[in-house]
């Protein structure tokens, strides 16, 4: 069985933004990039899946030559093959998706992987859209998979609780927190896809149906105010709730 | 100035990670430097005792008043100037030790020094002379202090730069900010050839900002620290490696001790050679003690070893090198975790800093107090000496966790007692270990301190007649005997010098 995982390239969640000049686009100076975390669910995901029964799996990943360094890390932690869809300008998810499932296609796997959410544009689709575009079954949000035979047990999470749905192969698996822990790349793995090529691809072209007007930055909040640490202070500390804030 | 007063108000100042635990009147927070001048004053006339509090993560119970009040310094934390040319950071003594290694590091910087624990205020670093995985490279917080200014209790100023001021043979000889002399003799007790944080620093001729750096705050408080930089080096490996057996695992870690010291001696060493920054062990039982919280190691390992590499080229030789070396000792390269980035290292650092944590938490939920090693000796009696510490446990059949800084010699074996007649029994048996690294010229604490909990320890290793000269050293800088009292040694020594 071919086993496919999307994988993206998204900025350190622990990295400052700031939006670039053009203001459509975020300034990437000084930002680190890294492995979209939901998706080292995905890709731990798929490794399982071999190593319990056998076949090969292809980690896919769109965007620039930045995407590289994941696509390595995939690599390390034992990924067989990786594809670049190599792109720069922006995308919105459908176009993405059009993308990716055009190379799920070409691979013909049958079985997908990816992240429940890309946590840069937060849309949390393109798994749902590029099943649809395959005509896949799709479980999203998933913490827990099983596979026997063609058929597949998922749980999910739903607001408030847990849902156990079946669903048969060809499928995408759309993965959350929780669904397994992610390896660590080995030191062998590292040395094996130092030597391994990642694959160069035009993706299809799409329209975009999208368009990023602006961004633009929440205004921090304003700093505190003490007014004293005594309960001299309470009157003072009243006036201004009632005067300024005007919560009072 | 915040002023606490009411015993529930402090509680928190009233303990540390060692789950030792005193008594005080109140706890002070003031927020400069006037006010902390102030406040010792006023202590030193009453003569109050008065308890510096760092972040209490202190592992010895030295943070912990036994009467009088707690100047907390929680205030003091700003970062005064970072100088990216002349590679040097002044720092308020509350920064805490992560902070600053972030900090610098977004300069392109490496500050060293790195306790398990960095959640620590960079003033107690200096007064305990933490160290950690890294130490085996570059030395402990010791080396990285270039300047102190430290406020005496009856609040003169002794402002000091290394380089400057050094003992004449044992003779000391400082003056104060108003300009009053301070002179004073050393005792001159032998001190372990091992990473060492027991008792004063002391040495013929030496420089003599190093008597404060480890003095555990009983000479005076620490206000502002100069610390030495160096560049950040390009690039840092760090792995985790599964062993099969212990005896593997050491053995890798003897002959990466020995290479890596070679190396750093030898500079002109190909950069490609393999050099060690950080080895530390951790046995099947401390993988054990883990495994709730790290799925993924490997069921069948008996021991681990976290090392890590920095080099500023990128030359994949250096990889192949810690492979041909992992291999020799059994292990496989499947069971070698590698962190790829800075999150994953962090995860490794957190590995680490996770048996450490949750030996306290178990200490704690017990209500006893830490009984772990902090013993190191010289490398060639090291091996001899873990078994042995090994065995005499088993014997007693005592739980334990075995791991620590093994790249300096330097293992943490902490004992796990689960009622009070263990407790007592673990109690011994770090006694005995203690005087067996004595014996073996090593030290009983090279991290920790000596706090109130490790009093007795010291008195063993440099018996009563040194303990007596370090009584009146502290006597020459706190005639009125104020200042952090029971630290390094039992107060009745002050009354018998
Ligand atoms: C999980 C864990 C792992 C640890 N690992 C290590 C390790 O690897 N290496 C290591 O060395 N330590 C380690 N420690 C111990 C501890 O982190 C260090 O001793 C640290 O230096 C204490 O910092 P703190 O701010 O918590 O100080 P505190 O515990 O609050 O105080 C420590 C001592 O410093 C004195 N002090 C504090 N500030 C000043 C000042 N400005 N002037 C004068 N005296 C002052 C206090 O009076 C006290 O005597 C570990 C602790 C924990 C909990």
């Amino acid at each position: 069985m071919k086993i496919a995982v999307c994988v993206s390239h998204v900025p350190d969640t622990a990295a400052k933004i700031n939006i670039g000049s053009d203001s459509k686009n975020i300034d990437q100076n000084g930002v680190t990039f890294v492995v979209n975390p939901y998706d080292e669910y995905a890709i731990e995901e798929a490794l399982k899946t071999k190593e319990k029964f056998g076949g090969e799996t292809v980690a896919i990943s769109l965007g620039g030559d930045a995407n590289k360094e994941t696509l390595r890390k995939a690599l390390a932690m034992g990924i067989d093959n990786a594809v670049l869809l190599k792109d720069s300008g922006f995308r919105d998810s459908l176009s993405v998706a059009k993308a990716l499932a055009e190379e799920i296609k070409t691979q013909g796997a049958e079985l997908v992987f990816f992240g429940k959410q890309s946590v840069d544009y937060d849309s949390s689709i393109v798994g749902q859209l590029t099943a649809e575009l395959l005509g896949y079954n799709c479980i999203s949000v998933v913490i827990s998979f099983s596979l026997d035979g063609n058929k597949i047990t998922c749980e999910r999470e739903i607001e408030g609780g847990k849902e156990i749905v079946e669903t048969a192969l060809p499928a995408l698996i759309t993965a959350q927190k929780g669904l397994n822990e992610p390896r660590y790349a080995s030191l062998k793995g590292i040395m094996a896809a130092k030597k391994k090529e990642i694959i160069e691809k035009q993706p299809v072209a799409a329209q975009n149906y999208i368009e990023i007007i602006s961004m633009k930055k929440t205004e921090s909040k304003q700093a505190g105010k003490i007014v004293g640490t005594d309960s001299s202070a309470v009157p003072e500390l009243v006036r201004l709730l009632r005067e300024e804030a005007k919560v009072i | 100035m915040i002023v606490k007063k009411e015993p529930e108000q402090f509680q928190n100042y009233l303990s540390d990670a060692s789950n030792y635990k005193g008594f005080a009147d109140s706890v002070y927070i003031p927020e400069n430097e006037p006010e902390i001048i102030e406040l010792l004053k006023k202590f030193n006339e009453q003569k109050t005792k008065v308890t510096i509090a760092g972040n209490g993560t202190g592992l010895t119970g030295a943070r912990v008043p036994e009467g009088g009040v707690v100047i907390s310094l929680e205030k003091l934390n700003r970062i005064i100037n970072l100088s990216r040319k002349e590679k040097f950071v002044i720092v308020q003594p509350a920064v805490i030790l992560k902070d600053l290694q972030d900090f610098v590091e977004a300069e392109n910087l490496l500050y060293p020094p790195d306790p398990t624990e960095r959640n620590c205020f960079i003033g107690a670093t200096v007064a305990t002379n933490a160290s950690g995985a890294r130490s085996f490279k570059y030395g402990p917080t010791r080396n990285y202090v270039v300047g102190l200014r430290i406020f005496l209790p009856a609040g003169e100023i002794i402002s000091i730069e290394r380089g400057k001021y050094f003992a004449n043979g044992l003779k000391g000889h400082l003056i104060t900010a108003p300009g009053k002399e301070i002179l004073f003799t050393l005792p001159d007790y032998y001190m372990p050839h091992t990473k060492n944080a027991a008792g004063y620093f002391c040495r013929a001729n030496m420089d003599l900002i190093d008597l404060f750096i480890g003095s555990e705050g009983t000479l005076g408080v620490i206000t502002e620290v100069k610390l030495k930089l160096l560049d950040l080096p390009k690039s840092l490996l760090s792995s985790i490696a599964f062993f099969k057996s212990e005896e593997n695992a050491l053995d890798f870690i003897d002959e990466a001790r020995s290479i890596s010291i070679r190396a750093s001696n030898n500079q002109s060493r190909s950069p490609s050679h393999l050099n060690a920054s950080a080895l530390e062990f951790f046995d099947q039982k401390a993988l054990n003690f883990l495994r709730p919280d790290f799925q993924n190691i490997p069921g069948k390992s008996e021991a681990a070893v976290w090392f890590e590499q920095d080099y500023n080229d990128n030359d994949d030789s250096i990889i192949t090198n810690w492979i041909n070396l992992l291999k020799k000792y059994n292990c496989d390269e499947d069971s070698v975790w590698l962190a790829i980035n800075k999150n994953e290292r962090e995860k490794f650092h957190e590995f680490r800093h996770a048996v450490s944590w949750k030996v306290n938490e178990f200490i704690a939920q017990r209500n006893f107090k830490k009984i772990g090693t902090d013993v190191a000796v010289p490398a060639q009696n090291f091996r001899q000496f873990y078994s042995w510490i090994k065995k005499k446990i088993e014997l007693e059949n005592l739980d334990y966790v075995a791991y620590g800084h093994f790249g300096d010699c330097h293992p943490h074996l902490n004992m796990l007692p689960k009622d009070e007649f263990e407790y007592q029994k673990a109690k011994q048996i770090y006694a005995e270990i203690c005087a067996e690294a004595v014996r073996l010229k090593g030290t009983i604490s090279a991290e920790h301190g000596i706090g109130k909990l490790k009093r007795e320890s010291l008195l063993k290793m440099h018996g009563e007649e040194n303990i007596r000269k370090m009584a009146a050293l502290k006597l020459i800088f706190d005639p009125n005997k104020i200042l952090n009292i029971g630290n390094i040694f039992n107060e009745n020594f002050l009354e018998r010098v």
